[in-house]
């Protein structure tokens, strides 16, 4: 059996489906206290191991919050979590895949700072120097993220193709990878830092420029919250139709309820950060507007990596649940001798994990150097830990079989709050390091142990 | 199988040596024919290859002395059999640029118990019988808070140091102290440290995070920083731009980066320490060349005795660094370091005496 997150008819072309509404009928027939909390749970059929995820978060938050005299849930701080959390996240959405199909991406910091390094010299010395088309063309920032997703998507394949049909580890070819890539950034320039980008390309990275600012921000929001609405509607009537087992009514509203308030939960903080007071009088300068008595407020809003961050996530989700590749990708990495005499393209499908996790390599390499506005060799330089750990906190198993993108994610902030706010509370780099193991190797024993209780 | 495998790698070496040309080297003078090994640490850092080596071999092969080199690529334990081979392979003298200068001691002992003299390049080796050559680091660190200083006297500071295991770090911060700037943990009547964190593998990223976090903690209200090296002070000046600080908040740096000197121009990095690495290079030859006639460290011209942190007297050669501001901007022209277009980038005319 698969597992999925949050959405209710992942296994539901399958005959399990009907199985799954026996046992829950079984389960049910229990009826004791203990299992009353549970039937609450099945009827809304929310992921305990996410649910759990949060309430830890919610934990550190608070802690963080309580010991830095309130600087760490503001706005501000909420913010520049989420744009730091974002390169990460990205990236550990499709290192999930990799995992789920019982392989491995060692290369991805080195490929990070190798994709990173390349658009920086597409666009700070190959279009505007050797081609000698000039700075900031209107096209610039365009052409080399194409290139750095193309190339991304070809090193990826290569990796892919290597594991796959050539028989080689994925360990294997990942930590070739680890070292050649890293060892190309210097073939380019003899290591020199590649700065200034180009300035259309530098609002990847975020930043109160780099933002959507308030009205669209809630557009973003509203049509997320129609979305959510439309598919667990849509849901509700496949499933009818097929005659699976639905939610209860007040649970599919109460969903539905839950995620959208969540929206506009995450946007109105995101709005409530305004732009830092000397940006906002260079701007008011800059557009001929009377400065108001207190400063002109303009709201940040969504920052674009974040933006890119929920929109990779959104697709990622669909491609892992309901997508025929993801559902290969899940059934090959719970039983591989199964998956082959099933029929499925066993190796095809694994090649294809590693495109994917090469194109978002390339959409991270993008943000983290336009963030950074250059890019350097030590560019995500032990990135791949970040990322493997990620997802491994967010429930995502060696064993192969299991991993959610959304826990992924949700990973990847757990291990950006701790970092951040320890800074915060001016804990340095070492002890932030041993914090971290220490949450890492924590985190996934908890979820052993409950895993082998629940069986 | 074993056989089969065996072949394919040694398949795979012959075809990538082939391809890799290997230059012979030859020459005459003092110390014609002495072989002379340079351990490089990580040799994809900027400057190694472009500054470093090149005055490395001038200065050998002006001596007819002979180099070779291999790259540890940021592992103390290779770094400590690279030096093993470079003796393996005939070195009379061996130049290091550590990785980790504790993990490097044994093998440093051992080749100079060897009869083969040690000099440790750049990096500090905590052994008194290895000749020790590099910029002044203390002074490096006293020129970057001087010139913050001069700008701003007093207020809130925030210090972005580099690799906790390099020493460097430390000794920049030292210097920090003697320019009067608090120790760590301490604060004076002018100065308040409100940030301080050592940044791993003087990651600009990181150091970026670190700076966004510690304006966070004090609402922007943070009078200067002191970045050690120029690519955190990169990250450093991005974080202050998000804020709208960029220009208005002092920033230090080190190592004449492009693009920090660029910044310098731009004026939103307010120094940058120049140590022309051709100088330190040509130094380490000339003292390799003398070294193959005469193994005793005391006698190469120009050393001095330092004192280490580890309270060892140490035989050494230090150079000095130059602070360059937006004021002598032209000495990194002259000097071929930089050319004007790089260094003058997006900065408005007549801003800049350097770039007219």
């Amino acid at each position: 059996m698969t597992e999925i997150s949050g959405v209710p008819d992942a296994t539901s072309h399958r005959p399990a489906g009907r199985v799954r509404a026996a046992v829950s009928r079984v389960r049910s027939a229990f009826g004791s206290a203990t299992s009353r909390v549970r039937s609450v749970t099945t009827s809304l059929e929310i992921d305990t191991r996410l649910l759990g995820m949060l309430l830890a978060l919610a934990v550190i938050w608070i802690l963080f919050h309580w010991r830095s005299n309130g600087n760490f849930i503001t706005p501000r701080n909420l913010w520049n979590l989420s744009v730091q959390s974002a390169s990460i996240a990205i990236m550990a959405t499709g290192m999930v895949l990799v995992i789920v199909s019982r392989n491995i991406d060692l290369s991805v910091g080195s490929l990070l700072g190798f994709l990173g390094y390349t658009m920086a010299m597409v666009q700070a010395e190959w279009i505007p120097q050797t081609l000698g088309l000039g700075f900031d063309q209107p096209y610039t920032w365009i052409v080399a993220l194409a290139v750095g997703i193309g190339l991304g998507a070809l090193i990826g394949g290569l990796h892919g193709a290597l594991v796959a049909y050539g028989g080689v580890p994925s360990f294997v070819v990942t930590l070739g990878g680890f070292l050649i890539w890293r060892g190309l950034i210097f073939w380019y320039a003899q290591g020199q830092t590649i700065a200034p980008l180009d300035s259309s390309f530098a609002l990847l990275g975020g930043g109160p420029i780099g933002s959507l600012g308030d009205r669209w921000s809630w557009i973003v929001a509203l049509i997320a919250c129609a979305g959510i609405v439309y598919t667990l509607i849509a849901n509700r009537r496949r499933k009818r139709r097929y005659g699976f087992q639905t939610r209860p009514r007040w649970a599919e509203i109460l969903v539905g309820a839950v995620f959208c308030v969540a929206v506009l939960a995450a946007v109105w903080v995101a709005n409530s950060y305004p732009w830092p007071p000397a940006l906002a009088s260079q701007y008011a300068a800059d557009h001929g507007i009377t400065e108001p008595p207190g400063g002109l407020r303009i709201a940040t809003g969504i920052a674009f990596p974040v933006l890119i961050l929920a929109g990779v996530a959104l697709v990622m989700t669909v491609i892992a649940t309901r997508r025929r590749f993801g559902r290969y990708v899940f059934a090959i990495g719970g039983n591989p001798e199964a998956a082959v005499l099933g029929g499925i393209n066993v190796r095809r499908t694994i090649m294809l994990t590693f495109v994917l996790m090469g194109v978002l390599v390339a959409i991270s390499a993008a943000i983290t150097s336009a963030r950074l506005n250059g890019a350097v060799t030590n560019l995500g330089v032990q990135n791949e830990l970040d990322v493997i750990a990620a997802a491994v906190i967010g429930g995502t198993s060696f064993a192969g079989g299991i991993g959610t993108i959304a826990g992924a994610v949700l990973g990847a902030v757990v291990m950006q709050s701790l970092r951040s706010g320890m800074l915060l509370l001016l804990v340095d780099s070492p002890t932030q390091d041993i914090v971290v193991g220490i949450v890492l190797v924590a985190a996934v024993g908890l979820d052993a142990l409950l895993r082998r209780r629940a069986s | 199988m074993r056989i089969r495998r065996a072949a394919a790698l040694l398949g795979a070496v012959a075809v990538i040596v082939g391809a890799c040309s290997s230059p012979g080297a030859s020459g005459s003078g003092g110390a014609t024919g002495c072989k002379v090994g340079v351990s490089w640490n990580n040799y994809q850092e900027e400057r190694w290859a472009k500054w470093d080596e090149p005055a490395i071999k001038a200065a050998l092969a002006a001596a007819g002395a002979e180099y070779i080199s291999n790259d540890a690529k940021s592992s103390a334990e290779t770094q400590a059999s690279n030096v093993e081979n470079l003796i393996t392979q005939g070195a009379k003298v061996v130049i290091i640029l550590a990785q980790d200068g504790e993990a490097i001691k044994p093998a440093a002992a051992s080749a100079i118990a060897n009869g083969v003299p040690v000099i440790a390049y750049d990096r500090l080796i905590e052994d008194p019988k290895a000749l020790y050559i590099t910029f002044d680091n203390v002074l490096v660190g006293k020129l970057q808070a001087e010139a913050v200083l001069k700008v701003v006297s007093e207020g809130n500071f925030v210090i972005i140091k580099g690799n906790k295991a390099d020493a460097n770090a430390d000794f920049l911060r030292a210097g920090y102290v003697q320019a009067g700037v608090p120790e760590v943990g301490q604060n004076s009547d002018k100065i308040k440290i409100v940030g301080e964190s050592y940044t791993d593998n003087w990651d600009p990223g990181k150091a970026q995070t670190s700076m966004e976090q510690f304006l966070t903690a004090n609402n922007n209200d943070v009078d200067a920083v002191l970045s050690e090296n120029d690519g955190m002070a990169g990250g450093v000046v991005a974080a202050l731009k998000a804020q709208g600080l960029a220009g208005k908040v002092p920033v230090s740096g080190q190592d004449g980066d492009a693009a920090a000197l660029n910044r310098v121009a731009l004026g939103e990095q307010t120094v940058d320490v120049w140590k022309d690495s051709r100088e330190l290079g040509k130094a380490a030859g000339q003292a390799a060349a003398q070294l193959c006639s005469n193994k005793d460290i005391k006698a190469v011209s120009g050393v001095g005795q330092f004192k280490s942190p580890g309270g060892n007297d140490m035989t050494s050669i230090l150079l000095t660094p130059q602070a360059i501001t937006k004021d002598n901007l032209n000495v990194v022209l002259d000097a071929g370091w930089i050319d004007k277009a790089k260094l003058c980038q997006n900065v408005a005319a007549g801003s800049v005496a350097a770039c007219n």
